[in-house]
């Protein structure tokens, strides 16, 4: 693929499908072919906005098999990611997959397209872009230079206001996967990143009360070398704008408190430092959303281009889905 | 228009939607309890001590302020720079009830404010399938909830399209978006605006589609540390220096209080070619000094 463009589809034209296709749109070593989705109304009003550019609008992915990709990614519901991504291995539609998060409904799912991956040889990628924020990667930087020892414990939190007027138990929370899988899966993806392969140890009943009643979900996890932390996963907390998520790491010489949008660096023996997005350089050639969004997908393409693996992949991936199935296992019903 | 007393300098409303771009964390400690009386006198006191105006994006909680200052007569003809649409608040709902959800409650919303040239503009795009016929639906809907809210105390200087759209379009080419947004905007004798985290990229296009950047303004991001200046700070005064007039406002000069506003003011007076500013602030005490320092040095 060396010195040639990347020839991409989306499927999928939900927020995060149209994120996607604008970023990939700008990049001068990618071809964005064409963009798929199912509803009629929305492919007729897409067919029109899009009238005059190259991009083709259709309603099948089917009819993707005739465009020559290098690549697709699949922006549908978490329910329809297994059926697609096997049929796009199936009927040889592309060889390389980026998938939004999680990777599937369920680690059995999972199992099967990591597998299915593999037969093809496939470069594949999972939506964590968490990873490519700079103040979590600032985070991994530390803790890999190793200065303040190993780490000892950890909280982890992942909190949003999106369901904090809606009532218990709400249907929508269900048909969107909850709040494990879609908030939750970041901030355990980023203790994976972070702290290394993690098992779940107990689901414990709230530590905190919200407002209406509605606990956070809360836990404890271990490493094999014996780190222990507890995370707490919320969309009914109240005064969160946008989705936060962070850690606090103690380590055997000090202790890093990160979010999303800052970075606190305390050793027991210095002065705190703090950093911030600004601190960082966190400027990229065109931005939507954050800044992270483009770095997640300039590494998918830099990886096709070099014909090599990248991170997170549906490896990475499944092990995250394997860790919420026997999450949910273990827990009363959301 | 390099003299003093002709750049813009408005009040933004950031704080009073609890938004920090620093962190948020920062944004839930100085949460504004706040009553819309209260805010609105953020906004007045911005104004005596020289805000030229309010930019705003238009949610029930601008809106709500706005009627407060026009039952106070505190309007007085004060220049308005809408941001539409309210993305925060449209994300939100897209999370709760998806994409194809936020569309039927946008419709109903349409509905029942019973600006009627919206309504059937809307139905008639819809059963056309006109994605431009729904762009001037949905800003008929917009300006209409803002004229209600003010009852035509106020001046609809410019209407700012949100990054999150400008941005989306300008990737994906949507030349027609900006050319019926702006000709129809135009047309009511109201300037186009757009808010962009890309300055360089929004300029280059418009360029190429032929676009007069002179008739628009541009909100874009403008400080020291050069933070969501994108591709680089560099690259966005470079770009600043190239427009033939000065069209563009500044916007989180502070970085959303990384910097002094001494700090800041030092940096954006350095810049040869901006038409103003919009500053948010979140006490009546900042209102004064900060509107106060900006209006002498600016």
């Amino acid at each position: 693929m060396a010195n040639q463009k990347v020839r991409t589809a989306i499927i999928g034209l939900g927020k995060m499908g149209l994120l996607h296709a604008s970023l990939l749109n700008v990049m001068k070593d990618v071809e964005l072919v064409a963009l798929c989705d199912k509803s009629g109304l929305m492919n007729r009003l897409f067919k029109s906005a899009f009238k005059g550019t190259d991009i083709s609008i259709l309603n099948d992915f089917n009819k993707l098999s005739e465009l020559n990709l290098d690549a697709v990614y699949v922006t549908t519901p978490i329910p329809s990611h297994s059926f697609i991504v096997k049929s796009l291995y199936a009927k040889k539609i592309a060889r390389n997959i980026f998938v939004e998060k999680t990777l599937a409904e369920n680690y059995t799912q999972s199992k099967e397209l990591c597998l299915a991956a593999k037969n093809v040889d496939s470069i594949t990628m999972v939506g964590y872009m968490k990873r490519f924020n700079v103040i979590f990667e600032k985070a991994k930087e530390l803790l890999t230079q190793g200065n303040l020892g190993e780490p000892t414990s950890f909280k982890a939190y992942a909190y949003s206001s999106d369901f904090v007027e809606l009532s218990k138990n709400s249907k929508l929370t269900a048909s969107r996967g909850g709040a494990i899988r879609d908030i939750g899966c970041h901030v355990i993806d980023l203790a994976f990143w972070l702290l290394g392969d993690l098992e779940l140890h107990d689901v414990t009943s709230a530590v905190q009360t919200e407002k209406d009643g509605e606990p956070p979900f809360s836990f404890m996890a271990a490493t094999s070398a014996g780190l222990t932390g507890q995370f707490e996963i919320s969309q009914r907390m109240p005064n969160y704008h946008m989705p936060e998520f962070g850690l606090t790491i103690e380590c055997q010489k000090g202790k890093i408190q990160v979010n999303d949008d800052r970075l606190i660096l305390t050793p027991v023996d210095a002065a705190p430092k703090k950093w911030f997005r600004h601190d960082l350089h966190d400027n990229v050639d065109f931005s939507m959303g954050e800044a992270e969004y483009f770095r997640e997908n300039r590494h998918f393409m830099d990886a096709l281009l070099a014909n090599q693996k990248c991170e997170p992949n549906f490896e990475t991936a499944a092990k995250v889905d394997n860790f919420i199935d026997q999450l949910l296992s273990r827990s009363s019903p959301q | 228009m390099t003299s003093k007393q002709s750049k813009i300098l408005l009040v933004g409303d950031n704080p009073f939607h609890g938004i920090s771009h620093l962190s948020q964390e920062r944004a839930r400690d100085r949460s504004l309890g706040d009553s819309a009386a209260e805010k609105a006198n953020i906004v007045k006191t911005a104004i005596e001590n020289g805000a030229d105006g309010f930019s705003f994006s238009v949610s029930d909680t601008t809106l709500l302020i706005l009627n407060k200052m026009r039952e106070k007569n505190w309007l007085n003809q004060t220049n308005l720079y809408p941001i539409i649409p309210y993305a925060f608040e449209y994300v939100r709902i897209a999370a709760q009830v998806g994409t194809p959800g936020l569309a039927r409650k946008l419709e109903k919303q349409m509905i029942l404010s019973r600006n009627f040239g919206a309504m059937l503009g809307g139905f008639g795009s819809v059963i056309t399938v006109n994605p431009e016929g729904l762009l001037k639906a949905y800003l008929a809907y917009e300006i209409s909830r803002i004229q209600s809210a003010t009852r035509k105390k106020a001046k609809l200087s410019s209407v700012i399209l949100h990054e999150v759209v400008t941005d989306m379009s300008l990737s994906l080419n949507f030349d027609w978006l900006f050319k019926s947004y702006i000709s129809y905007l135009s047309a009511k004798g109201i300037t186009p605006g757009f808010n962009t985290r890309n300055f360089p990229y929004l300029v280059k296009k418009f360029k190429e589609w032929q676009i007069d950047l002179d008739q628009t303004l541009i909100a874009t991001q403008f400080n020291k540390a050069g933070f969501q200046m994108n591709p680089s700070r560099e690259e966005c005064e470079k770009t600043l220096q190239s427009t033939s007039s000065p069209i563009v406002l500044a916007i989180s000069v502070l970085a959303a209080g990384y910097f002094k506003p001494p700090e800041a003011l030092s940096y954006i007076s350095s810049l040869k070619n901006l038409r103003g500013a919009i500053i948010g602030v979140s006490k009546e005490q900042q209102a004064r000094e900060l509107f106060s320092l900006f209006k002498a040095n600016f």
